[in-house]
């Protein structure tokens, strides 16, 4: 270590520097483990349902015994006013239904397998799918489908098993040729497609075929019947908003799929809001301690930053000792908050696995860290250089 | 040039304050003042430590009041060697240190130089010694040499003097004067009474 390093290091106090490293790598692992829990573990609460957004909610009318015997369940145009009225909803739109009768049928192995079912269709612009892949155009004898989760669930774990039949993965369902018998209500007219299974949803509880498919078999098969939705689709500004559930409890409407995901995945963003933010008051405290103990060993220091300047050395030269204590205790803080986030990782990853989370990236993690610790390391030079430019001309 | 404390005063008659003064490269100056005189204060504005001065002060044509601290530095490397008054060395350092603190800014001489020199002046067996448990005359010769430790126009020498005997102020004057002539620089001394020896020092009085 040169001459003027040494003199300059005096008055270093090792306390104060170990009380920045601590708190800032307890802030540091506190904001970046929070933060790494989080991506490791939406995904249990969050089905990441690619054909629909979180923004977007399903709902019906609660199917009581008296909508069994003769009640309707539709939604009438004036309810559909009023829901549109409403100030959390950005648009709505009906659940459209066959007017006719469709069955499925499959054929695997020479063993064939025929279903009754039926069709539902939203507004294409509901649904998120790249528009290639959910189009169909008069002329076109293959349809996409895309099906509720529920019923593979239903069919390899309910139906499969005790049937004899094989159980089948998303990716082969998919491969299966799908025949399609559309058969107008009197048996009259009747239609053949092929059906290709486009995705499967966890938050539509139905079948949807594209809407064009939609108008043009009903006005082909339809008899005519106009009835009200049972099913209206709503994009909504804030899915949190406690007046939406007010509303649906006075009304008796349901909102469908998984409710509960939806308070849980609010309640863990809510709680790791809360670790963030003492993550980042921590962190700003400790950053508050480097830059106050620096500016106490600068102040102790002056006059001989001055008498160094009397002697001809420069800015630079006389700041490298106090730059290095900065860089070398944020970067130390940050590898040691690092650590321990991958440490605490390798503890929670196993008990998240069990629960079928898929674990997220480290990248954003990193990126952060690295971020906040240069932040701190940027603002604790910059004052460096200034405490050494003020030394410059008039000692105490 | 007049220090802003004497703005509102009455002084002396002063070769320097209030009067257009110039000095040239290869000759010797010696200053000579009252205590009070403003003596320090001028050492300190030539040196670029303090500008409360009315007045102008350039250095090779150029107002110093523009130099940025860069220009300071590399003037203090290469142009104006300076011994303050208070000699500021570092006192928990040892003689050699306080020497090595400047000569390996400029690496202006070699170990055996700086050697040479402390043995000149008689401190050699003080070489090692923190310059904090020394002698005032001991850390102001421990100054002199390490005002010497690099290339120089002009240097200017505060009080140098001041806690040395006859015999050791010509030794430090003959070492100057070697020093200067060999760099074609000048040598600029104040003094309070105690002179340094220089033999055809230009008076001047503050």
């Amino acid at each position: 270590m040169n001459i003027a390093d040494r003199l300059l290091r005096k008055n270093t106090s090792p306390a104060r520097i170990a009380g920045f490293v601590l708190s800032n790598f307890l802030g540091l692992a506190i904001i970046l483990g929070g933060l790494q829990f989080y991506i490791d573990a939406r995904s249990i609460w969050e089905d990441d349902d690619s054909f629909i957004r979180s923004d977007y909610m399903v709902i019906n009318k609660r199917v009581t015994s008296e909508n069994t015997f003769g009640g309707a369940t539709g939604f009438s145009a004036a309810e559909r006013e009023d829901i549109e009225k409403q100030p959390w909803v950005k648009r709505v739109a009906p659940f459209s239904t066959a007017d006719y009768r469709v069955s499925a049928s499959l054929m695997q192995e020479g063993r064939g397998l025929s279903t009754h079912m039926f069709f539902e269709s939203i507004p294409g612009d509901f649904v998120d799918v790249p528009a290639s892949q959910w189009r169909w155009r008069e002329g076109d004898d293959e349809i996409p489908v895309i099906i509720s989760k529920d019923y593979l669930t239903l069919y390899n774990f309910g139906f499969a098993s005790s049937a004899g039949l094989p159980q089948m993965s998303e990716g082969l369902m998919s491969g299966i040729p799908l025949t399609l018998t559309l058969r107008s209500d009197d048996g009259m007219r009747s239609v053949q497609f092929h059906g290709r299974v486009a995705g499967y949803s966890n938050r539509l509880n139905t079948i949807l075929v594209p809407q064009e498919f939609m108008d043009w078999s009903n006005a082909r098969l339809g008899m005519g019947k106009v009835k009200d939705p049972s099913r209206l689709i709503i994009e909504v500004s804030s899915p949190g908003d406690v007046a939406i559930k007010d509303y649906m409890a006075a009304h008796d409407y349901e909102i469908g799929g998984d409710k509960s995901a939806t308070s849980a995945s609010f309640l863990l963003r809510v709680v790791v809001g809360i670790v963030l933010a003492i993550g980042v008051v921590i962190t700003l405290l400790s950053f508050f301690i480097l830059l106050l103990s620096i500016s106490l060993l600068m102040e102790k220091n002056r006059d001989k930053l001055h008498s160094l300047l009397m002697l001809g050395y420069d800015v630079r030269t006389v700041g490298a000792p106090y730059r290095r204590i900065v860089i070398l205790a944020s970067a130390g803080a940050w590898v040691i908050a690092t650590g321990c986030v991958f440490l605490l990782r390798a503890f929670y990853l196993p008990a998240l696995k069990g629960l079928e989370a898929e674990p997220g990236s480290v990248w954003l993690m990193l990126t952060v860290g690295i971020a906040l610790t240069a932040a701190i390391m940027l603002f604790n030079l910059l004052s460096i250089s200034k405490k050494v430019v003020s030394a410059w001309r008039i000692k105490r | 040039m007049l220090p802003r404390v004497f703005v509102n005063e009455n002084i002396p008659e002063s070769d320097v304050w209030n009067e257009e003064l110039t000095l040239y490269r290869g000759n010797n100056y010696l200053i000579e003042a009252a205590s009070g005189g403003g003596k320090s204060s001028m050492c300190a504005y030539v040196y670029g430590s303090r500008v409360d001065y009315e007045g102008e002060l350039s250095f090779n044509g150029k107002d110093t009041r523009g130099f940025s601290i860069a220009e300071w530095q590399e003037i203090r490397c290469r142009h104006i060697a300076y011994l303050p008054q208070e000699l500021d060395l570092f006192p928990e350092l040892t003689a050699w240190e306080n020497i090595q603190l400047k000569n390996t800014l400029t690496n202006h001489f070699g170990d055996k130089d700086i050697e040479r020199m402390l043995d000149e002046l008689g401190i050699a067996s003080r070489r090692d010694y923190p310059a904090g448990r020394m002698s005032i005359g001991q850390q102001q010769r421990v100054a002199i040499i390490r005002s010497l430790c690099q290339p120089f126009d002009f240097i200017l020498l505060d009080e140098p003097v001041s806690h040395l005997d006859e015999v050791n102020n010509r030794i430090v004057a003959d070492m100057i004067a070697r020093e200067a002539e060999r760099q074609g620089a000048a040598v600029i001394s104040t003094s309070v009474g105690n002179p340094l020896l220089l033999p055809n020092a230009k008076k001047l009085s503050l």
